[in-house]
């Protein structure tokens, strides 16, 4: 018995041993490395490089450059995140309401989920171009707008375009997820709840947000770390500018690393990064939990 | 009156469906109806909807003149290599966890959500230090190796959920009949939910054609470069040609959407099925 017991373990453990391997060596192992170079002057292209111990981060952490990049992460983020799960709670509700139609505009609506990050910015900065662009050139022909303006060139606008584009771009995982949420709510309550003559913003507040609640919060963190990670969109679309309003901690590490070819501050930023969204996962984590003991 | 309300209702959601509708493709048709428009029209008329006269030049100049079809092929490969190690390891993978170890399964997810934490700036540092040294900078394995780290999370995740739907009393009915575990899982319950390794497949395949960040770090010559570093390489000109930009976007998104059209309804249970845990 023990030994069949023994035996069956085994197996359990090469069936597992690949994905774990791989974990380690492209995910564990290359985060300390990151750690280590954080302390280290390793340059881009010079092969030998020194211990600094903590220069790098006292580097980082003097220059106001920094602060101003995780301000504009913040504020990408929250941005972004609200304007997403606003677009895509309200487009879930209309979808689970319609009666016909369903399939077809959760289809067209899903589309912007399939666009890669360097579509998604040839496509806007073509629609957005100050001279050949459709919506400057429709602004203006409305007489919105005296003459073309040049969104992603403009400090004023430039930032608040590219979060309405990451919304455009988020919002579908957000109405996917929390429609197969809301499919989940049992019809028995919204039914016991007419009954007992609960408005529809009591019966929305107590019994659909209550019971998708889980699912928004894990989508949440899940988006807050992607967002908050995101290099590529904004890389693409303004590379960071105009003036650097537009760089978030991402590309300020990549500015250093590549631009600067200094990999030991780029390191000690990221991890600085990692940091706080181990942070931000604990505080999220705990208050799921909170939620699911509720729950239950 | 009730009757009334909830058309007024209906109707209201429909328009805003609609609105929303018409943001969300707008974009994709664009870059179609642009990338079949002459350069006249483009320059002269950037209102006008449809082309007046279809063209496919710019197609041929981006498939011909700038050789996309190399970039298309380097892909093709990359990606297939990249989402065949990662099925055979996660399916693997997450039949263990799921069979073998249950409980160290449910912190496993939060673990693997966790490495969604580590951003890919992050990897990025010790990946082309790493990927340098042992001097696969400029090649395809390199390029796959660094692929695994996001897709293979994933699509553990993913197929967690999938093997969880597997009833044990038919795996345990096919153990009576004298088959081995490998037969089992091979025969029995890889067969079951197929359809969800497929839609993991798929998605691991997107998100690596999509790929652009260790692609543009670690691949520097133009003839292995994969199709999205190679259309960004089209920006570097002093005079963008938005026709061959729009002619190449319509070529690197057209499997994505395809793909993700047939997939759309596997993708979006996971995570509600998930919380439900």
């Amino acid at each position: 018995m023990e030994k069949k017991l023994k035996s069956f373990n085994l197996t359990g453990m090469l069936f597992v041993l690949p994905s774990v391997l791989i974990v380690i060596l492209l995910l564990i192992y290359p985060i300390f490395s990151s750690i280590y170079f954080s302390f280290t002057s390793k340059n881009l292209i010079r092969p030998f490089y020194d211990f600094v111990w903590l220069e790098n981060f006292k580097f980082v952490l003097t220059n106001p450059d920094f602060y101003r990049a995780f301000m504009n992460s913040i504020k990408w983020t929250v941005l972004s995140l609200a304007g997403q799960l606003f677009i895509g709670f309200t487009a879930a509700l209309a979808l689970n309401r319609i009666p016909k139609f369903t399939g077809l505009y959760r289809t067209l609506l899903i589309i912007p989920w399939a666009f890669p990050a360097i579509v998604i910015a040839f496509s806007w900065k073509y629609i957005l171009n100050d001279v050949y662009g459709f919506l400057p050139n429709l602004l203006t022909k409305l007489g919105i707008t005296d003459a073309n303006i040049n969104f992603l060139a403009n400090p004023d606008l430039a930032f608040i375009v590219v979060v309405l584009i990451n919304i455009w771009f988020g919002a579908p995982l957000f109405m996917v997820n929390i429609l197969s949420a809301l499919k989940t709510v049992p019809s028995e309550q919204y039914e016991a709840a007419q009954m007992d003559g609960a408005s529809s913003f009591q019966v929305f507040w107590h019994i659909t947000l209550r019971h998708i609640r889980v699912v928004i919060g894990l989508l949440l963190v899940l988006r807050t770390i992607w967002v908050f990670n995101n290099f590529d969109i904004l890389y693409l679309i303004t590379g960071g500018g105009p003036s650097d309003i537009t760089t978030t901690l991402p590309i300020f590490a990549f500015k250093a690393g590549w631009g600067m070819k200094q990999l030991g501050v780029a390191s000690a930023i990221t991890v600085i990064l990692l940091l706080f969204l181990l942070g931000i996962c604990f505080l999220y984590f705990k208050l799921l939990d909170k939620w699911e003991r509720e729950d239950r | 009156m009730m009757v009334g309300k909830s058309k007024l209702s209906t109707t209201m959601n429909y328009i805003y469906l609609t609105l929303l509708a018409i943001v969300s493709v707008f974009p994709l048709l664009w870059i179609i109806l642009s990338s079949v428009k002459s350069s006249g029209e483009m320059a002269n008329n950037p209102l006008s909807f449809f082309p007046e006269k279809i063209t496919f030049d710019y197609y041929f100049r981006v498939l011909n003149d700038l050789s996309f079809t190399t970039n298309i092929k380097n892909s093709l490969l990359v990606s297939f290599s990249a989402t065949f190690i990662t099925i055979v390891v996660s399916a693997l993978g997450a039949y263990g966890i799921v069979r073998f170890f249950p409980k160290a399964g449910k912190k496993m997810t939060k673990i693997l959500i966790t490495t969604y934490m580590f951003p890919p700036i992050l990897l990025a540092v010790p990946y082309s230090i790493i990927i340098v040294s042992v001097g696969l900078v400029n090649t395809w394995t390199g390029l796959v190796i660094t692929y695994l780290s996001f897709s293979i999370p994933y699509a553990i995740w993913m197929l967690i959920g999938f093997f969880q739907t597997v009833p044990l009393e038919i795996e345990e009915a096919a153990k009576v009949d004298g088959a081995g575990i490998v037969r089992t899982f091979l025969q029995v319950v890889l067969p079951i939910v197929a359809p969800g390794v497929v839609a993991t497949a798929i998605y691991t395949f997107i998100n690596t054609w999509n790929e652009f960040l260790f692609a543009l770090l670690l691949i520097n010559s133009s003839e292995k470069m994969p199709i999205s570093v190679a259309l960004y390489s089209l920006t570097g000109s002093e005079v963008l040609d938005w026709g061959e930009m729009m002619a190449a976007s319509v070529i690197v998104i057209l499997p994505s959407i395809i793909f993700f059209m047939i997939i759309q309804n596997k993708i979006a249970g996971g995570l509600s099925d998930g919380a439900g845990k």
